[in-house]
């Protein structure tokens, strides 16, 4: 549009990403709200953070900055991290109840 | 009696002094003697001590449940001690000297500065002139004596209850003391709150009778409404003159009086007069005095008769210099006095009750003495209240005697003759002095003081008018006086025993303990003739003796007076802050029917006098049902029917402040209840408490346990609040450019 | 540009519509049906992305010859479709399998866009390590019931989406304030054209000064970040810059272990709690002493 533009490095490679980031963010919020798989809603806010992921690396490679990069090893640790201590307790709650739907829960809140 | 006997020793020793009018031809701008400070007089402070001392004491005795009359002999003593230590220093000094100070211990002392509105100095310290040792004599004097009286009246209440009433008594000494011995405003005020304490535990001593109980309510808060004024005006005394302290006010009334003050300065006197009408029962805020008559009658006699009510007195007196400095203050105070004493004389005509009777009495002298500040005699005003403290404390106490001899009757109706049943001769003659001197008979001491008052009154032409009402109250105040005595004293014996319990002790009925004594009345009220009154024995008689010897004395002043000659109180009162109002100035010239003031007074003073006792003694002795045909006749007669009925009912005064003040304040605090419980309590409280329950019930879905019900709120507000952000923060910044 | 942007005057108004098109395509494939509807709510749905990748386009300036657009278009087009298909998917495993596609898809943008490492770190740690412990859990809780003719199905509450309609609303508008923001974000760019250029050329000439600190040795003229390759730099980046955040890292993968393993060590029997119930003993009881519960 502007060499301003091209100056901020927002160029059509990078709007897709961020695009693709949007929508997959979009798609792991709305699948954490309809999947009733205590795993899957896990694996759905593993899509999140593949989305922020994503995102991450756009705006760091529009701004020529390893930061992005950086920041991305992080969410991977972490997605590990919640990974292993997630899956665990689900392998818990499965034993107790013998499923793994999140609705056997409910009566948690009380 | 030897304070009596010094008071004559004294005025008699006194040289003549030139006479009247050289000694007082320049007292408007007569130096107040600077007061200088003494140490070596710090024993004073055992004044104060002693009755605090007596005060712990009966404490203790209520404690410890004593059933003998420990509680009276401790207050007796103590009393007695304080009074020796006053006439000691007044034996020292003599009604002349100059005015000390005597500083005990720091109370309140703060300075930024130094110097006028740089520090604040409120210290327990005393301020010894003339003035104050002419109250303090008067005051532990006739508290001892009474306390003596009461030894004897009270022991019905042996137990907590007597202990309890000689606390209330010392305490009250104990402020009196302080308020009458005061160097500053502050400690005068503090002074002033205890005895108003005092009063309002001693008038509802008979706590379990609901009448008491309203009297001292009532009396309490009345005080309430004057103690506003006096706190007021100690507030703008500070902010106008930049102290509290008498010895430097005075030194700064002198500079103001040079100067022009604001608004807020003249305003002071009107605040410290309000404060002494509440405390002295003068016209707006009179009415607490007679209902305060539910207290026991000694009660009646030291605080409400003698001495707590004419603090008020002692304060103008004491504040002289600043009243002279308003000339309109002095005219209000005298108005108010003159009005006071014409009304209240006009409702004790009509009262059945005797202790009322001398309560109107008090109201009315006091209006008297006020009129003479307000004339400017402090002279006569002080010499009054001396006078009037003798007096009518002998009345009280023989209305006592005869109160605690007929089981608590006081109607003058149902008693008669008196002076002719055994063991009440004293009491009847003695009663017979107060009433004489009370109404001003020739050369009683009444007579004196209330002459000095009326011819100062008469003397100048602004207050002219004043003394013609002075002259009309004192017909009506002896008319009510003897209306009492020849009632009560005089004609055929006949009686009726009162109902009450208390004052009916009779020595045969010990045994039957205290209880007994109400069925006791009660039965004798059935038998009829069957009650035996019950004689005062040797404490209330010879009290009554001294007290009647004081009265007398205190003449002795009075006819120095008459003679020109220089006497005790107008010397003390010359030595001390009312000295610019001390004299009196001698009018020669005749003010009205040919002669001079003074002239004027006697003829008319003495007519007054006699004219009220000549008609008391037809209408209420020779011819008694012709009291009641006069009473009939006004009432028939459409025109006239007004003046007893509004007599009989105080003026309607009571109930008027009923309507103007208590009925208001009813609604208004009905209206508040109603406020606070519907709007406060209602819709704020409860209304904003209700708000989190309703939002609570409209999102209780919400928490259902379902975890992707939190997922969704959560992301509802996060996509929420990223919209605000996309649409208000970025669009607008988007816009502007 | 409108002065004051509006709902329905702002320059968004296409990409609103494609976001809803898309929406209402993967509502679509979210409802059990007939599998007609679902393959037509699946192209109305890649339709709908095909809008907004193109309304992006318009959005963006010019094409950078470092990235290949089309290569970039493809994959996010395979990545949001294995994305749609975790979503959407009745039986688990295979929404796992989809999920490991959608990494790689997700890898491969990362090439694309020069993080080299960072797609092979992706590769290894999430479709190698994390995917495959999920697999390995599902398959271990999860024994698909068998129909009467022996299929293999799935749960209901696999098959049957949670309220989806809501979901997708929320979605809807999640994706159209996320698209204002990424319109948005570049007008501001260029309002702060002058601070945002400076602050650039800042970064870089940093960048630059912090670089010869660590590298030991450079060919002579050359520009430290051509010569240094994407993993040199992210690893230099990593120590350099974020010592302090590697350490803690370090200590959350610690503790994720000790986590992993206290939970492990608790042996609770299959079904222990529908057991508990039928006993009349209460509930979950999660927090029971070794020796309460041999008695149970």
């Amino acid at each position: 549009m502007t060499p301003l533009l091209a100056q901020a490095g927002l160029t059509q490679g990078v709007t897709v990403a961020l695009v693709l980031s949007a929508a997959l963010f979009t798609i792991g919020l709305i699948g954490f709200l309809v999947r009733r798989n205590m795993i899957l809603m896990f694996l759905c806010t593993e899509l999140m953070l593949q989305a922020a992921s994503i995102a991450f690396i756009a705006f760091g490679r529009m701004r020529e900055d390893t930061g992005g990069q950086t920041f991305v090893i992080f969410i991977l640790t972490v997605a590990a991290a919640e990974a292993a201590l997630a899956l665990g307790l689900v392998v818990l709650l499965y034993r107790r109840r013998e499923t793994l739907s999140a609705e056997a829960w409910q009566e948690l809140h009380e | 009696m030897t304070f009596a006997a010094s008071m004559l020793a004294h005025s008699l020793t006194l040289a003549p002094g030139g006479g009247g009018d050289a000694a007082h031809a320049s007292l408007a701008d007569a130096p107040i003697v600077a007061a200088t400070a003494d140490p070596s007089l710090a024993w004073m402070g055992w004044v104060l001590a002693l009755p605090a001392i007596s005060a712990v004491l009966c404490a203790l005795c209520a404690a410890f449940r004593v059933k003998n009359k420990l509680p009276a002999i401790c207050t007796v003593l103590a009393l007695g001690s304080a009074f020796a230590l006053v006439l000691k220093l007044y034996l020292a000094r003599g009604p002349g000297a100059a005015p000390v100070t005597v500083h005990l211990w720091d109370w309140m002392n703060f300075g930024w500065g130094g110097g006028p509105w740089k520090s604040f100095q409120a210290d327990v310290s005393l301020y010894i002139d003339s003035l104050t040792l002419l109250w303090m004599l008067f005051v532990t004097g006739l508290g001892t004596l009474i306390a003596l009286y009461a030894s004897e009246y009270m022991e019905a209440e042996r137990g907590p209850g007597y202990a309890r009433f000689f606390f209330g008594v010392s305490v009250f000494l104990l402020a009196m003391s302080a308020l009458v011995m005061a160097d500053n405003l502050v400690l005068l005020y503090f002074g002033w709150e205890g005895v108003g304490l005092a009063s309002y535990l001693l008038i509802g001593f008979y706590y379990r009778k609901p009448s008491a109980v309203a009297a001292a309510k009532k009396a309490f808060i009345m005080n309430r409404v004057g103690d506003l004024g006096l706190a007021v005006g100690i507030w703008l005394i500070w902010v106008n003159y930049g102290t509290v302290e008498f010895g430097a006010l005075f030194q700064a009334f002198d500079d103001a009086a040079r100067g022009v003050g604001g608004w807020d300065r003249s305003l002071i006197p009107f605040c410290l007069m309000l404060g002494a009408f509440g405390k002295s029962a003068q016209l707006p805020l009179f009415t607490w005095l007679p209902d305060a008559m539910e207290g026991p009658t000694p009660v009646s006699a030291l605080i409400h008769a003698a001495t707590m009510v004419t603090a008020g007195v002692y304060l103008i007196a004491r504040m002289q210099p600043l009243f002279s400095l308003h000339p309109d203050a002095m005219a209000t105070v005298g108005w108010i006095g003159a009005l006071t004493a014409l009304l209240a004389a006009t409702i004790g005509m009509a009262q059945y009750d005797i202790k009322r009777v001398f309560a109107y009495s008090t109201i009315s002298q006091l209006g008297y003495m006020f009129m003479g500040l307000g004339v400017g005699t402090a002279f006569g005003a002080a010499y009054h209240v001396f006078t009037h403290a003798f007096f009518k404390a002998l009345l009280f106490l023989t209305a006592g005697a005869v109160m605690h001899g007929f089981a608590g009757q006081l109607d003058l109706r149902h008693l008669s003759g008196l002076r002719r049943v055994p063991g009440f001769r004293i009491v009847s003659w003695t009663m017979l002095i107060g009433c004489l001197w009370l109404s001003a008979f020739p050369y009683s001491a009444g007579f004196f003081s209330k002459d000095l008052i009326l011819v100062q009154a008469m003397s100048s032409p602004r207050f002219q008018m004043l003394g013609w009402i002075g002259l009309g109250t004192a017909a009506l105040t002896a008319y009510y006086t003897f209306r009492v005595w020849f009632r009560v004293c005089a004609g055929p014996v006949a009686y009726a025993p009162g109902d009450e319990d208390h004052g009916h002790d009779d020595p045969a009925h010990d045994a039957h303990g205290h209880a007994a004594h109400g069925d006791d009345a009660h039965g004798h009220d059935d038998h009829g003739g069957a009650f035996h009154p019950h004689a005062p024995r040797l404490a209330i008689n010879s009290v009554l003796l001294l007290i009647c010897a004081g009265a007398i004395l205190a003449g002795v002043p009075g006819i120095q007076a008459l003679r020109g000659e220089q006497n005790w109180v107008q010397e003390m009162v010359s030595n001390s802050s009312a000295v610019r109002a001390a004299g009196v100035d001698h009018v020669t010239e005749p003010v009205a029917f040919g002669m001079d003031p003074h002239k004027l007074v006697t003829v008319f003073g003495t007519g007054a006098c006699l004219g009220g006792i000549a008609i008391a003694l037809w209408i209420h002795l020779l011819d008694r049902r012709m009291a009641d045909r006069l009473r009939t006749a006004l009432l028939s007669n459409g025109l006239t029917r007004w003046l007893p009925t509004s007599m009989e009912n105080k003026w309607y005064v009571d109930e008027l402040y009923h309507a103007l003040f208590r009925l208001p304040a009813w609604v208004t605090s009905h209206l508040l209840h109603f406020f606070d419980r519907h709007f406060i309590d209602g819709l704020l409280v409860n209304g904003l408490g209700r708000v989190p329950v309703a939002m609570g019930r409209l999102f209780q879905p919400l928490y259902n346990g379902a975890l992707q019900g939190y997922a969704g709120t959560m992301a509802g507000g996060l996509v929420l609040v990223l919209a605000w952000v996309a649409w208000k923060w970025l669009g607008a910044t988007g816009g502007a450019a | 540009m409108s002065p004051t942007p509006t709902f329905m005057n702002a320059p968004l108004m296409p990409w609103y519509i494609a976001a809803a098109i898309g929406a209402a395509g993967l509502l679509m494939v979210l409802r059990p049906g007939r599998a007609a509807m679902r393959r037509a709510g699946a192209v109305i749905g890649l339709a709908g992305f095909g809008l907004l990748l193109a309304e992006s386009l318009k959005l963006a300036g010019p094409a950078d010859q470092s990235i290949s657009t089309p290569f970039m278009m493809a994959f996010a087009a395979v990545g949001v479709i294995g994305a749609v298909r975790v979503v959407t998917h009745p039986r688990p495993v295979f929404a796992a399998i989809y999920f490991i596609l959608t990494v790689l898809a997700a890898a491969a943008t990362f090439l694309v866009l020069d993080a080299e490492f960072l797609a092979f770190a992706l590769i290894i740690v999430y479709a190698g390590a994390i995917l495959i412990t999920y697999l390995f859990v599902l398959m271990l809780a999860h024994q698909s019931p068998e129909d009467e003719i022996g299929h293999i199905g799935a749960e209901d509450y696999d098959r049957v989406p949670r309220e989806p309609f809501v979901a997708v609303l929320l979605g809807f508008f999640l994706l159209a304030s996320l698209g204002s923001a990424i319109e948005r974000g570049p007008e501001l760019a260029r309002e702060n054209a002058a601070a945002a250029t400076a602050r650039l050329a800042e970064r870089k000439a940093e960048a630059a000064k912090s670089m010869p600190r660590l590298t030991v040795a450079l060919p002579e003229g050359s520009n430290p970040s051509d010569a240094v390759s994407n993993v040199q730099m992210v690893g230099l980046d990593l120590v350099a810059k974020y010592p302090a955040s590697l350490e803690l890292a370090g200590v959350v993968l610690l503790m994720a272990m000790f986590g992993a393993v206290v939970l492990a060590r608790r042996q609770i029997e299959l079904g222990e709690d529908e057991r508990r119930k039928a006993a009349g003993m209460g509930g979950m009881v999660l927090d029971v002493p070794e020796h309460e519960r041999g008695g149970a």
